[in-house]
């Protein structure tokens, strides 16, 4: 187990480090990210056998935390440890003469280690927490240039869809501790109907949002906003393949009528993202696309009943798309854009790229022999032997046609015409990781069998099928190459761009309340602000108002006082006239006044 | 009885008369001299009433001190033969006011208090011992006062009159 | 019962004469002469009350020998403080003594 903790902890330490150190930020995450991919493929090789190891920590009261690593946790452990340590070399390259390293790596290698603690999280706790930390570093990560327009909006709609649809992660969660009493992941694998329904639609509803499936595609289209290496590591083999994962893991619990939702689901969005992305304009958003697509896929295999088929495309996946991106960088730097009209000929002047491009993509149509064929082929497969063979069968081949055609396109565009470009700083870096990954997703075919091995399921495999599959492959590349996506989409052309948006799309349903209410909360505190201010203000208030009484009040009223005072003084000291006659006069009245007061003190009672 | 009441009549009429003319006359002399026969009318009224000792007493005293008054006034006013016309009164209204006011209440006081029955009157001869036992025996203490008064008034007048000493004058001046 | 009344009557009249005369003088002397008419009508009262009401008590006539002491007591110090006011100021017209002026 110890092994596994240090595929954990060596990412989560180095992301420590470069936050406190602030320099040297490049070799701490490579350090931190080989050595979290030596911790991987040491437990992977503990084991292999089939054992498992597992370890308990604590957690909330009743609900401890777990570590397990079983055969399916450690092949992911690698695969995401292989993966991010690849990117980050590529990431010194990209990087390099960018600002805010400490920023881009801290965040990278926090999010390899979040990562590494969902695919090994053995309860419901552990993977819920970092389900929500692997969201919360892809909105960093992707509003890494937050002063450009449009980015701070991208992260948060990705942030607000993948949230939204987290929902269904949390409710399913309860229903399933509150059914079994516990929370590890794989005793509460065999609960019974009806909450194995309900569950497994939730969990579905999460792994759609995590994995951008129809209709919660619109986020990973935006998400491109973020740098290239964040595009690569998150958005195409990592925490879109969380979903994916999710659905591996808890594929035991779902009944019949919950897995031809799931398949339908991920056929659906296998043909709707197919179809946006031979309609996109920009290198990196056709990618995006294709992400979808492509996961669309792994849920129809999962629905057809063949977890094993769903693991064996990511496992190939990841080692494809991650590549292509990394060359899609290549050509960013190059011309300074993704757009297709800015990055025409581009493959005529960086030829290795353009190579690592051609290799990756031939993969990901499922070309023999590289590894996207056998993996294509399984999941094709595993639909024509499931019990919805009907629907699932065409929708797949569909799928696939689609994938071969818009390679094809990207391949053709890049080619044509000749443009000029500028010289790739960092190239050497990149080029090691991007070679390293096309090197994979070329030979991963070989990896079939010891998988299967692994897991301890078979692969599908139906000859007529496979073939059907490479003429539709073969088929789809010369269509995507001569045919432009005009003519071949017709009207569809322009809704398809749009990402098939209805009615606004979650922009409208999810986003724009959820700020609303933000705002809303903001004014509402402001008020409350406002209030508690005004109260001092009226207590200030209040004391002026006491002030002017006292000085206009009582201060006027003594000065009143004092001049009437002074008043009848004046009117007091005629009397003393000093002249004598007056002075007998007063004397006079004087006595007389004494003589009544005598007199009538005689009648007093 | 009615000799009384004329003869009080008469000479109270001629004490009125003459307290006027006092006040009413400009010449200095012809005031002293109305006072004078102002005071002996008075005088008169008493022995009228059968004081005799009071009566004569009056009228001596009040000779002696007119003549002296007559003196000073000489010595002292402005205009002692009264030939100039100056009007030497002021507050005219407020003095006849009080007079009228005084003189009011006096009468109406006199006129409406109920006095009782009008008494006997010893001889003048019983009169004069009992005064003198009097005198002697119960108002002996006041008598005594009003003399160290009288020293002290004499002494306070000479004082007063006889003005500072040295260079300004004094009383060899 | 007349003769009282008529004393009376006389003794008032007398007093507000000398009362009349006390306050329109501007003389000293004048003034003093009006305090004799007043307190010559006074005497006037006292005797009449002693004679018609009470004859028996001599109070009566220990009182008028005590008024005029003071009359002339008043008049002798009257005198005395004139003098020196003439000294002093040269007049003893009272409407120039405005020393005592607040």
């Amino acid at each position: 187990m110890i092994f596994s903790y240090l595929a954990i902890l060596g990412p989560l330490l180095a992301a420590a480090a470069v936050l406190a150190l602030r320099r040297g930020a490049a070799p701490l995450a490579l350090v931190g990210s080989f050595a979290g991919l030596a911790g991987a493929s040491l437990a992977l090789a503990h084991v292999a056998g089939g054992a498992s190891r597992s370890a308990e920590l604590p957690g909330l009261p009743g609900l401890p935390l777990r570590l397990v690593a079983d055969p399916l946790g450690a092949l992911l452990s690698l695969v995401v440890g292989a993966v991010g340590f690849l990117v980050m070399v590529y990431a010194v390259g990209y990087m390099e003469g960018e600002g805010s390293g400490a920023r881009f790596y801290a965040g990278m290698s926090f999010f390899v280690a979040a990562m590494q603690a969902l695919v090994l999280a053995g309860d419901w706790v552990l993977l819920l927490a970092s389900w929500e930390l692997i969201g919360f570093s892809s909105y960093l990560l992707i509003g890494f240039w937050f002063w450009r327009d449009g980015v701070p909006s991208s992260a948060t709609r990705a942030f607000l869809y993948t949230r939204s649809a987290d929902l269904g992660l949390y409710v399913a969660i309860f229903v399933l501790i509150s059914r079994t009493g516990t929370s590890e992941i794989s005793a509460t694998l065999d609960v019974g109907s009806p909450a194995a329904t309900v569950a497994g639609l939730l969990l579905l509803l999460a792994a759609a949002g995590k994995s951008a499936q129809t209709p919660l595609q619109g986020w990973l289209q935006d998400a491109m906003a973020g740098p290239t290496p964040v595009s690569a590591l998150l958005h195409s083999a990592t925490l879109v393949a969380a979903g994916a994962i999710l659905m591996i893991r808890v594929s035991p619990l779902l009944p019949p009528g919950v897995r031809l939702a799931v398949g339908l689901l991920g056929a659906l969005s296998a043909v709707a993202c197919g179809l946006i992305a031979v309609s996109q304009r920009d290198l990196k958003r056709l990618l995006a696309a294709s992400t979808s697509s492509q996961y669309g896929l792994m849920l129809l295999a999962v629905g057809a009943g063949s977890p094993v088929a769903a693991l064996f495309h990511l496992v190939a996946h990841a080692a494809m798309k991650s590549s292509l991106f990394l060359a899609s960088g290549v050509f960013q730097h190059a011309r300074g854009s993704t757009a297709f009209t800015d990055l025409a000929g581009v493959g005529r002047e960086r030829r290795l790229a353009f190579l690592g491009f051609v290799v990756a993509g031939l993969a990901l149509a499922g070309v023999p022999p590289l590894s996207g064929f056998f993996s294509k082929d399984a999941m094709i497969a595993a639909s024509f032997a499931s019990p919805y063979a009907p629907v699932f069968g065409p929708l797949a081949l569909a799928g696939a046609l689609m994938s071969a055609v818009y390679v094809a396109r990207a391949i053709r565009l890049l080619w044509h015409s000749t443009g000029a470009g500028s010289p790739v700083a960092g190239s050497g870096w990149m080029g090691a990781g991007l070679a390293a990954l096309v090197a994979l997703a070329a030979a991963l075919g070989l990896a079939e069998g010891p998988i299967a091995g692994l897991i301890g399921q078979d692969i599908p495999r139906n000859l007529l099928v496979a073939g059907v599959g490479l003429a539709l492959a073969l088929g789809g590349l010369l269509l995507g190459w001569f045919v432009p996506a005009g003519r071949l989409l017709g009207p569809a052309r322009g809704p398809a761009e749009r990402g098939f948006r209805l009615g606004g799309g979650f922009d409208a349903l999810a986003a724009r309340p959820a700020l609303a209410l933000a705002g809303a909360a903001d004014r509402f505190d402001r008020g409350i602000h406002r209030g508690v201010v005004g109260v001092g203000e009226s207590a200030l208030a209040l004391a002026r108002a006491a002030r002017l009484a006292d000085d206009a009040g009582i201060d006027r009223l003594i000065a009143a006082l004092v001049r009437g005072t002074r008043g009848l003084g004046g009117r007091a000291r005629r009397l003393q006239s000093g002249l004598v006659h007056r002075e007998l006069v007063l004397a006079t009245a004087g006595a007389a006044l004494i003589l009544a007061f005598l007199i009538l003190g005689a009648f007093a009672p | 009885m009615l000799l009384q009441t004329v003869f009080l009549a008469f000479f109270g009429l001629a004490a009125i008369w003459f307290a006027v003319v006092v006040f009413r006359t400009s010449s200095m002399v012809r005031s002293a001299l109305a006072l004078l026969f102002s005071q002996a009318a008075i005088g008169t009224m008493f022995l009228a009433m059968q004081t005799e000792f009071l009566g004569v007493l009056q009228i001596m005293m009040m000779a002696t001190e007119m003549a002296i008054m007559a003196i000073f006034m000489v010595m002292y006013m402005m205009d002692p033969g009264g030939l100039s016309g100056m009007d030497m009164t002021h507050q005219k209204r407020v003095s006849i006011a009080a007079g009228v006011l005084g003189t009011a209440v006096a009468v109406g006081t006199a006129l409406l208090v109920d006095w009782g029955p009008i008494a006997g009157v010893p001889r003048p001869g019983a009169q004069v011992h009992d005064l003198g036992i009097e005198l002697m025996e119960r108002s002996m203490l006041i008598f005594e006062t009003a003399g160290v008064t009288i020293l002290t008034a004499m002494v306070a007048t000479t004082a007063i009159a006889i003005g500072p000493r040295g260079p300004r004058g004094g009383v060899d001046d | 019962m007349a003769p009282l009344y008529v004393a009376l009557l006389v003794g008032a009249v007398l007093f507000g004469v000398g009362l009349y005369g006390a306050l329109s003088q501007t003389n000293l002397v004048m003034i003093m002469m009006g305090v004799e008419v007043m307190l010559g009508g006074a005497m006037v009262n006292l005797v009449a009350f002693w004679r018609f009401l009470h004859p028996e008590t001599y109070s009566g006539q220990m009182f008028v020998l005590i008024v005029m002491t003071v009359m002339a007591l008043e008049m002798a110090v009257g005198f005395g403080v004139g003098t020196g006011r003439f000294r002093a100021k040269g007049s003893v017209e009272m409407e120039e003594a405005r020393d005592l002026k607040g």
